[in-house]
């Protein structure tokens, strides 16, 4: 069925994104190879005319450091705790948003509100959820809203992320954190791919008076199957890259006080070396662009076997 | 089937009276579960405007309050009257900015998914798989060779380098792709036998089916343009140049180097409001679906 | 799916080979000339030429239009320069920025500066250094800064009636301008504050690279009603502090008595004063692993778990907020110690404009109270290197008058409670009067007040590449060990500390 008048046009529907790609994305991804083979290397040493030994050094280094495990390990388990979680609820969310008549417009609106809110503003508000004054005194000065809450319910305080708090505490903090941060995104793309599932399957099974489980799980599941392969395999590969939001919640020191780097991540990682040792920084990208890559493998052999095009 | 058709009459009757219980029970427990997520998803939204309202010795309480003491309006008056801000500016550089490069995108993204979701031709795979790879690898790292790029370019402080460098998003081809994906394949070789041009079938039948998500990835393109600081700050730190989020970064800050946040969010929610009217006007396109564009599956 | 696999590990290791080898020969040529090997150059400044200056800064709204009013007197005197300035928001924004522009050669001509970016910088060999700018002799001949004609007319106000010249000889004088040399005068450099102008020279290489624009200090305030009321007396050693502290605890049981900001400054302080080892520039950089220091950390662990003492990081909220009770009914400080850059922080909440309590100020206490060491902190101003001279004069002319400049230095001072460089500014009569106004209202000017008078105090830390890792480690070390938990204390700090000069080494990329 390949004919090369199609070849053609593919290739000239391809262009305009596949130039700017070649000169934004893969030569820079060139670069940073580059950089992860010369041993030592940094951007201001090279400016000075160093020369550098080519070598798996920078390597090495990252595998040597200390931290290495704890931050592949953090990586690792953020990203298995918070895709799953956020899809499902966002997938509920969505179906939920699309099945309901009144207060429909109301509901869709605030869920479309977390694109006019200011990053600034959702940190803020996670300190004053979770964060502890003078937790550790007999008396603190304030335990947080979510704190507050288990109070009413009876459930002695926890310390979330403040001097002293535990290494789970502190994950659920970071998962219930990522799982908010992703969820708007997801809703929009399942919303919009519900719309595109076609209506007459629906009708027909209101027909037969279907129960809403098996509607669920043999009509919309299926035909949304694409839209969750993506939001799945994207969340994915975006859950390994996970930085911003510790250091949204922990700060610099990515891990609670007493014990910084106890939730830093490969990114986390990265950005550190960034600043000085740019060769470390490339090597530790390529290792993680491994692990993504394999799991994205996978990801996508799963999807080819359950989605339905 | 079968065991409905045996079922007695009276038992039909209980089952439906049954499922009407089932039926309210489950209209509870959506709207109970939509309730408490719009809560949380709204909160940082209802933080935003209720700081803008603060004073700034209660924003800076260590222990927050839920609700102002006192609705300080005079927030929102210092924006407009802050002559150094130059906000209407930073609201066209931002504007422009963001138009342009979202519509470029937007053709960009069309034409790409429309490739890699209905035509046929060699190395498809390989290259939609380097493409994925592509979003693999933490672009941190690509911001110096991206800068030595457009500096040699000659392309500092333009707003070429505003709008080119990150027009193209795998994330967005990728996602464009698997909603055309969705779209039953009969449609397109009915529309090849009725000798429809390809872009004419795009345009005609694509397109209007995929547009939730055309109007998503709308949204989530102006967003960024919105909110990307890193960049423009890097290439394009000149007044002529500057987008928002960067004017507003340092605009009230003190000499003492603190930022006066009340003020900040009081400005971040004057400009975010137009976005928000483009959004609500955007959300009915996204919900409306595809039954009423009669096409056959 | 295993040929693609196959086939993209290849293609990764030819490019990364094939660049790797490329890149080896890249480089060298960015760096600009030293305007030291240029004594043509430094020789005289072409005033009618015209020329434009770069400088990137972290200042906030507030400081650019001080700022920008500094540039407008700079003009009139120089209205051949111009300066473009552009904020990058904070600190770090401005090195990243710089880093990113000096890899394609085009860096700034000017920046504000912490000690570890020029040294970052310095590895590329882009900052130049001041030594033949600041002892330029060659002159020139200018009219005068605006801030100069205020002084001479002050000054022939208050000389004695035989000396006063008359309206029309002072306007004569004024219009004839002043010659002086391109560089500093030794009048000049003794106006500095000696440590901070020291701070230029901890490259460990003896050259000068950067000037002071202004500095903050850490200070003592303390509840003045309540140390009255109660007859304390202000510690100026650590066993008063600790002396102090409980019997504060007698008084206010569930108070902790002393907060202190950064955990950081707290730590490097205490090695200055202990005169034990932190860092160096040469040979092994890392030294703060040592008895002395191990032993501070263990007695200031023991009073956090006394509640004594308590620090922003520990108790998760602001120290400044405790001292000011401005949480109702909230755990309450009695003595804070901060940065003077933050003193309205430190002012206590007001009820119908009456203050809750006085605030006294006063300098940290010592291990030696004969040889006091007290932090310094700030920017100083650094000038890269160019391949056009007569941009690097004029930089030099800028930074020179940005650091001199009486009227910038003061309206500085009294909008963010940094103190001066230069010790004449003490001479003008606003800033005189701003100083003397100190109160708990006007608490800038007191807390300026007391860093000026401990100028002989201020240390100045040696800066290397890495440096900012060490001041990040100590820190994080500190808090680690105050809130350590166990029974083998001993044990717990040295492995901590082990394992924060490993962490720096690795970090610094040794």
């Amino acid at each position: 069925m390949v004919d090369s008048k199609h070849q053609w046009k593919a290739w000239l529907y391809l262009s305009p994104a596949i130039v700017l790609l070649l000169i934004f994305t893969v030569w820079p991804i060139f670069n940073t190879i580059r950089m992860s083979l010369l041993e030592g290397y940094t951007t201001m040493r090279e400016v000075a005319g160093a020369s550098f030994n080519f070598g798996i050094g920078n390597f090495t280094r990252v595998l040597e450091y200390p931290k290495f495990l704890t931050c592949l390990k953090n990586t690792v388990l953020l990203c298995v705790l918070t895709v799953p979680i956020s899809t499902f609820l966002a997938l509920l969310i969505a179906v939920a948003l699309n099945s309901i008549k009144p207060l429909q417009r109301l509901l869709q609106t605030v869920f479309f509100m977390p694109y006019v809110t200011n990053s600034i503003a959702i940190g803020m508000v996670f300190a004053a959820m979770f964060n502890m004054i003078l937790g550790g005194s007999a008396r603190p000065d304030s335990v947080g809203i979510v704190n507050n809450v288990l109070e009413f319910f009876g459930i002695p305080y926890v310390n979330w992320m403040n001097a002293g708090s535990e290494y789970w505490a502190n994950i659920v903090v970071m998962v219930v954190y990522i799982v908010w941060n992703a969820l708007p995104f997801k809703i929009l793309i399942l919303l919009g791919g519900l719309q595109s599932v076609n209506k007459q399957y629906y009708e027909a099974a209101r027909v037969d008076s279907t129960p809403r489980w098996r509607v669920f799980t043999k009509i919309t599941i299926p035909l949304l199957s694409p839209m969750l392969a993506y939001v799945i395999i994207t969340g994915f590969i975006g859950g390994f890259k996970e930085y911003s939001s510790i250091v949204g919640v922990f700060g610099d020191s990515m891990g609670p006080v007493g014990n910084d780097d106890a939730l830093n991540t490969m990114v986390g990682f990265i950005y550190r070396a960034i600043g000085n040792q740019e060769g470390t920084a490339s090597a530790a990208a390529l290792i993680l662009f491994g692990i993504i890559f394999v799991v994205t493998m996978i990801n996508l052999y799963v999807s080819k076997k359950k989605t339905h095009y | 089937m079968s065991e409905f058709k045996t079922m007695k009459a009276k038992d039909l009757q209980k089952t439906t009276a049954q499922q009407r219980v089932i039926k309210v029970l489950v209209q509870i427990l959506t709207y109970t579960f939509l309730s408490v997520m719009a809560l949380i998803i709204i909160f940082p939204f209802y933080w935003m405007i209720i700081s803008s309202l603060k004073e700034m010795p209660e924003y800076r309480q260590s222990v927050p309050t839920l609700i102002p003491r006192v609705f300080d309006f005079m927030n929102y008056l210092e924006v407009f009257t802050n002559d150094d801000l130059l906000l209407g500016q930073l609201f066209l550089n931002t504007v422009y900015v963001g138009v342009v490069s979202t519509a470029l995108s937007l053709v960009i993204t069309v034409l790409s998914a429309f490739a890699f979701a209905r035509l046929e031709f060699k190395g498809k795979n390989a290259l939609f798989g380097a493409l994925l790879a592509t979003m693999m690898i933490p672009g941190e790292l690509f911001t110096i060779t991206n800068y030595q790029t457009v500096h040699s370019f000659g392309w500092i402080e333009t707003y070429t380098v505003l709008i080119i460098p990150f027009l193209v998003s795998v994330f967005y081809i990728y996602l464009l792709r698997q909603n055309f994906l969705q779209i039953p394949n009969e449609l397109y070789l009915a529309a090849k036998v009725d000798g429809t041009s390809d872009l004419k079938y795009l345009w005609k039948v694509m397109i209007p089916l995929a547009l939730p998500t055309i109007i998503s990835i709308t949204i989530l393109k102006m967003m960024g343009s919105w909110n990307s600081y890193m960049w423009p700050r890097l290439v394009a730190n000149d007044d002529a140049h500057r987008l928002i989020t960067n004017g507003l970064r340092t605009a009230f800050t003190n000499a003492e180097g603190v930022t006066d946040v009340p003020v900040q969010m009081a400005a971040v929610t004057v400009v975010s409001f137009p976005l928000f009217l483009v959004f609500i006007f955007l959300r009915k396109y996204i919900m409306k679906g595809v039954s009423r564009s009669g096409i056959k599956g | 799916m295993k040929k693609i696999i196959s086939l993209l590990l290849v293609a990764i290791l030819v490019i990364g080979m094939m660049s790797s080898l490329a890149g080896c020969n890249k480089g060298g040529s960015q760096t600009a000339p030293d305007i030291e090997d240029n004594p043509e150059a430094l020789a005289s400044f072409d005033t009618t030429k015209p020329v434009t200056i770069t400088f990137y800064h972290q200042m906030g709204a507030a400081l650019q239009n001080i700022l920008n009013t500094a540039i407008e007197d700079f003009n009139k005197v120089y209205p051949n320069i111009t300066v473009v300035h552009k904020t990058y928001g904070d600190y770090d924004g401005v090195r990243d920025q710089i880093k990113t522009e000096i890899s394609v050669g085009d860096q700034p001509n000017l920046a504000y500066c912490y000690p570890d970016h020029v040294a970052l910088y310095n590895v590329a060999g882009a900052v130049q250094s001041l030594d033949a700018l600041i002892g330029n002799t060659a002159t020139i001949t200018r009219p005068y800064f605006q801030s100069e004609i205020d002084k001479m007319m002050l000054d022939n106000d208050s000389a004695p009636e035989g000396e006063k010249l008359t309206e029309a000889e002072l306007q004569a004088k004024i219009d004839a301008g002043v010659t002086e040399p391109l560089g500093f005068t030794a009048g000049q450099i003794a106006d500095f504050i000696p440590a901070y102008y020291n701070e230029g020279m901890a490259y460990g290489d003896g050259k000068m690279y950067t000037l002071p624009i202004s500095k903050s200090t850490e200070v003592l305030y303390y509840n003045k009603t309540f140390f009255d009321k109660h007859g304390l007396k202000v510690p100026t050693t650590w066993d008063e502090l600790e002396a102090v502290c409980r019997q504060i605890k007698q008084i206010d049981s569930t108070c902790i008595p002393l907060g202190y900001d950064s955990e950081s400054n707290w730590f490097i302080t205490m090695c200055e004063q202990y005169g034990s080892e932190y860092t160096s520039v040469d040979g092994e950089n890392f030294r703060f692993d040592n008895e002395t220091n191990r032993n501070f950390i263990k007695r200031f662990q023991g009073w956090y778990a006394e509640k004594l003492v308590t620090t922003e990081k520990l108790s998760g909220g602001y120290t400044s907020a405790l001292f000011t009770g401005e949480n109702d009914a909230g755990t309450r400080c009695y003595m804070c110690i901060g940065s003077t850059g933050g003193a309205t922080y430190q002012q206590p909440t007001q009820t119908n404009g009456v203050f809750e309590f006085e605030v006294g100020i006063n300098s940290i206490p010592q291990v030696n109270p004969a040889a006091p060491k007290v932090i310094s902190q700030g920017p100083s101003i650094c000038i890269f290197k160019d391949a056009d001279p007569q941009e690097v004069m004029a930089s030099w002319l800028f930074a020179k008058f940005l650091t001199t400049d009486v009227t910038f230095q003061a309206s500085v001072s009294m909008n963010n409670g940094y103190a001066p460089v230069i010790q004449s500014v003490t001479e003008n009569p606003v800033y005189a009067d701003f100083l003397a106004g100190y109160s708990t209202s006007n608490i800038q000017a007191y807390a300026v007040k007391v860093a000026l008078e401990q100028a002989d105090a201020y240390y100045v830390s040696p800066a290397f590449n890495g440096s900012s890792v060490a001041r990040d480690q100590v820190g994080l070390l500190m808090q680690k060990c105050m809130a350590l938990e166990t029974s083998d204390l001993d044990g717990a700090i040295k492995k901590a500390f082990e394992d924060a000069i490993a962490e720096c080494k690795y970090q610094a990329g040794q």
